[in-house]
């Protein structure tokens, strides 16, 4: 076994209990927590997947930002409320059973799939990069706006009457 | 010109005539106006009419009229022999009589109303006279339906009153009846031939190259078309309530030309039904039964109108039974005989009903002194309806007579013969009653008009005159053996004879003698006119009612029941998809969630 | 037992979806389905980086770059309206957010 395949399984192990402790914990500041745990899996997977650049913008972007504005919001309503946010669930087992029958869903088409072999690795980076102000250069840009419409909406949103 | 042209001119003058008053309404609406440009335009073409039967021409002149492969399947145009030559005058002069009589007869009517009726007039002057000159099955059919409307209208002239109006809707109705089996019969003769052109089949038929199969059912069915136009057995019942309408209409349409149409139609096609003898036997046999069975429902009929609507079925009867005997000329000749004095004898009644203002014989009498024109061409108009001689009606009357002797046809004769009888007896029972006998206090009736007597003089004479060429020059070939003219004679003297017992010199009580067994019987299902007209009524009420309650059950029941069905549904539906949108989003989520499954499924194990 | 392969990371991305939509359907809190939605898109990139990976192409690694900063714009903007919401109604609960009901 080699420690390509040991650190797979393992961070397949860490993504997908911190997943469920995301959707099944009852306490929110926790389950924001466990979402972080997670992402930082997700972006390990990406290393596994010799794509270092995005591990470092999922860490940036995710861990950093992300995490950051969710744990502002919760610590926001709750001081609003007055008492701290607990969430239950609804209905648990309809979603699980339909949760589960998406996946098989799924599965059906990964198997029925082919298996490619895997191609030697290589540092992608400097392709990215330059692929960003080549042809995708325009999305890129856009991208540009889309954010600051978010960030102007997002304001819009949640100032108070006044 | 041609025979043709000069026929095409008498077919166009009163068509010009309708066309102006209908599309000129100021002109319509001046009555009188209105009223001289129909007479001169059917002046003019009576006219043409005299050119043309002076002449003797005959020719056909066709025009292809609906194109197709192989040649045009109808044609229209005119066909001008002796039959259309003889037509034509009778009809372009008992119209321009009857439209100068009317001048005077309507002078109560207001401008408009006066106007639509030569409007009506004109239009029916072309159409009889179309009729007449059709060449072919197809034309003579459309001027067939032509006549009727324009009797349709004419009958319900006095629209506003509701006995004209149901007059003439049960005219129109019953003479469908039998435009529905000629129309069927005609279609059903090109079916079997591929023309409707009289020449062409008339040559079959000469040939023997007619398909014989089917032809009886064929001739029967166009029979039938006559059989409602000229108001035989049993679809007489529309011609008495016919008297609707105004008087003159009754002479023009309902006495000299109209009904004679099928007549005229079985005349004209006579070298058709001489191939199917027993189709010939029955319309002999109808006839015969048609005139004796309208002359007893004369006998006790108390509307003047009426009393002549009834002679006029059963002089139609005749003119059948000649035609159903092989007689066909001799029933032409009392067709033409009969519209002149029949005519005659309506423009009469009409002006006794102008100056009296009733119809009803009981309500009339004395009149012979205040009305000494009108009753003096009633009488002529009487005597020769009878038949006595030498006035015009006892050459056809016997002719048709000999004709259906000779015709071997022994029961209709019989018949005939005690029509001839009864006749006699309504004819002179309306006399005695109406114009001798005691008259009445109240009223101070006033002669004819010159514009209504001088259509009854030209009439009188008329009748007069042709009975008296026919004495110097012979009448026609059927003389029958030498006994039919003192028979015929004398049965009319027998009816004038009981009339006068009964009703002049009051030997013999009316009321008394219908008491007498089988008189009795009779007496009373005459009076009821044989149930006939309340079968009728009775199964048209129950047809139209029933098929109404039909159609209203199943609007009720079945389209309302479904249209409720459906909108009660529509609302539960909503109701229940309405709960669906419980306007939480995790609800959302799961039907996209269910719909991703779905496409899955498809996906997967579907479409493969 | 060798290095894994494609479909390792696909069903591992599949699995990583399934709980999420798993949480976007069961939670109450409008926030906690935020967090399922991250998941679900996580699960997303994932599938993107493998496929890039194993079919040496580019354009899954652009495509998660573009992903990664639309989630982010997309978790703000929720998160603002989710405060609107609050601020109005009181409430985060989304069994409460019923105003689309018909």
């Amino acid at each position: 076994m080699t420690a390509e395949a040991i650190g797979f399984w393992l961070v397949a192990a860490v993504l997908l209990a911190t997943s469920l402790a995301v959707v099944l914990t009852p306490n929110l500041f926790h389950a924001v927590l466990f979402l972080a745990a997670a992402l930082v899996s997700t972006g390990v997977v990406f290393l596994l997947l010799d794509a270092a650049f995005l591990f470092a913008v999922q860490l940036l972007l995710y861990a950093g930002g992300v995490i950051t504005i969710m744990v502002f919001a919760i610590m926001l309503t709750e001081q609003l409320v007055g008492e701290r946010l607990r969430q239950t669930s609804r209905w648990v087992i309809n979603g699980a059973i339909l949760a589960a029958a998406v996946f098989v869903g799924v599965l059906g088409f990964v198997v029925r799939s082919a298996r490619p072999a895997r191609p030697p690795a290589a540092d992608r980076t400097a392709d990215l990069a330059r692929a960003l102000v080549g042809p995708f250069a325009a999305p890129f840009e856009l991208l540009a706006v889309l954010l600051v419409a978010a960030l102007v909406g997002a304001i819009y949103f949640a100032r108070t009457e006044d | 010109m041609s025979a043709t042209d000069h026929a095409l001119h008498v077919l166009a003058l009163p068509f010009a005539a309708f066309v102006i008053l209908a599309v000129l309404p100021w002109l319509r609406r001046k009555g009188r106006a209105a009223g001289w440009l129909s007479i001169i335009a059917v002046a003019v073409a009576l006219y043409r009419a005299l050119t043309v039967w002076a002449g003797g021409g005959r020719g056909e002149a066709t025009w292809a009229w609906i194109p197709a492969d192989g040649g045009p399947i109808a044609t229209v145009g005119v066909l001008v022999d002796e039959l259309s030559a003889a037509m034509l005058v009778l009809v372009t002069l008992v119209s321009l009589l009857v439209q100068i009589y009317s001048l005077s007869y309507l002078d109560r009517e207001t401008p408009p109303a006066l106007g639509r009726y030569y409007t009506y007039q004109s239009l029916f002057a072309f159409s009889m006279l179309g009729l007449v000159l059709s060449p072919s099955f197809l034309q003579m059919f459309i001027f067939w339906e032509l006549v009727g409307l324009c009797s349709y209208l004419l009958i319900g002239y006095w629209y506003d009153r509701p006995s004209a109006a149901r007059a003439a809707v049960k005219a129109f109705w019953i003479t469908k009846l039998g435009d529905l089996g000629f129309v069927v019969g005609i279609v059903m003769l090109w079916a079997s031939t591929g023309t409707f052109e009289f020449g062409a089949l008339f040559r079959m038929a000469a040939e023997r190259t007619l398909p014989a199969a089917g032809l009886g059912l064929i001739m029967v069915l166009i029979y039938l078309g006559a059989v409602g136009k000229s108001a035989q057995f049993p679809l007489h019942v529309w011609l008495p309530d016919a008297m609707e309408g105004p008087t003159p209409v009754s002479a023009l349409i309902h006495a000299a030309t109209m009904v004679t149409a099928g007549v005229f139609m079985v005349t004209r096609a006579m070298p058709l039904f001489r191939l199917v003898p027993d189709v010939l036997a029955l319309i002999g046999w109808v006839g015969a039964f048609t005139a004796l069975l309208a002359a007893t429902m004369a006998c006790v009929e108390g509307d003047i109108k009426r009393v002549l609507a009834y002679s006029t079925v059963s002089q139609l009867g005749y003119m059948m039974a000649a035609a159903g005997a092989g007689a066909a000329d001799a029933g032409f000749f009392h067709l033409l005989t009969h519209g002149v004095f029949k005519a005659l004898l309506f423009l009469a009644a009409g002006a006794v009903i102008h100056a009296v203002g009733t119809n009803d014989i009981f309500r009339m009498g004395g009149l012979f002194r205040a009305l000494p024109q009108a009753g003096v061409v009633f009488i002529v108009g009487t005597l020769a309806l009878t038949g006595v001689p030498p006035l015009a009606g006892f050459f056809s009357k016997e002719a048709v007579l000999a004709g259906v002797w000779e015709g071997r046809m022994t029961g209709p004769f019989l018949m005939l013969a005690l029509t001839a009888f009864l006749t006699a007896f309504y004819m002179f029972r309306v006399i005695f009653i109406a114009f001798f006998g005691r008259a009445h206090a109240e009223s101070h009736p006033h002669d004819a008009p010159p514009l209504m007597a001088g259509p009854l003089w030209v009439l009188a004479g008329l009748t007069v005159a042709i009975g008296l060429r026919f004495v110097v020059a012979g009448a026609g070939e059927h003389h029958g053996p030498g006994w039919l003219a003192p028979l015929s004679i004398g049965l009319a003297l027998a009816g004038f004879l009981l009339a006068t017992a009964m009703y002049q010199r009051r030997l013999l009580e009316p009321a008394r003698l219908a008491a007498v067994f089988p008189l009795n019987v009779l007496d009373v299902m005459a009076r009821h006119r044989y149930g006939l007209d309340a079968l009728y009524a009775g199964l048209y009420r129950a047809l139209i009612l029933g098929f109404s309650r039909l159609i209203g059950w199943i609007d009720r029941y079945l389209v309302d029941g479904l249209v409720n069905f459906g909108s009660a549904w529509t609302l539960r539906a909503g109701d229940l998809l309405r709960r669906i949108q419980s306007g939480r989003a995790q609800d959302y989520v799961y039907g996209v969630a269910f719909g991703v499954l779905l496409l899955f499924v498809w996906a997967q194990w579907v479409r493969r | 037992m060798g290095a894994p392969g494609l479909h390792a990371y696909l069903v591992l991305a599949a699995l990583v979806f399934a709980i999420g939509l798993f949480g976007v359907l069961t939670r109450r809190n409008a926030i906690g389905i935020l967090l399922g939605i991250e998941l679900m898109l996580n699960a997303v990139n994932i599938n993107l980086v493998a496929f890039a990976r194993f079919n040496a192409d580019l354009v899954g690694l652009v495509f998660t770059l573009f992903t990664i900063p639309i989630t982010v714009a997309e978790v703000g903007v929720g998160l603002a309206i989710i405060i609107a919401i609050f601020r109005a109604r009181k409430t985060i609960e989304a069994d409460h957010l019923n105003l689309l009901r018909g």
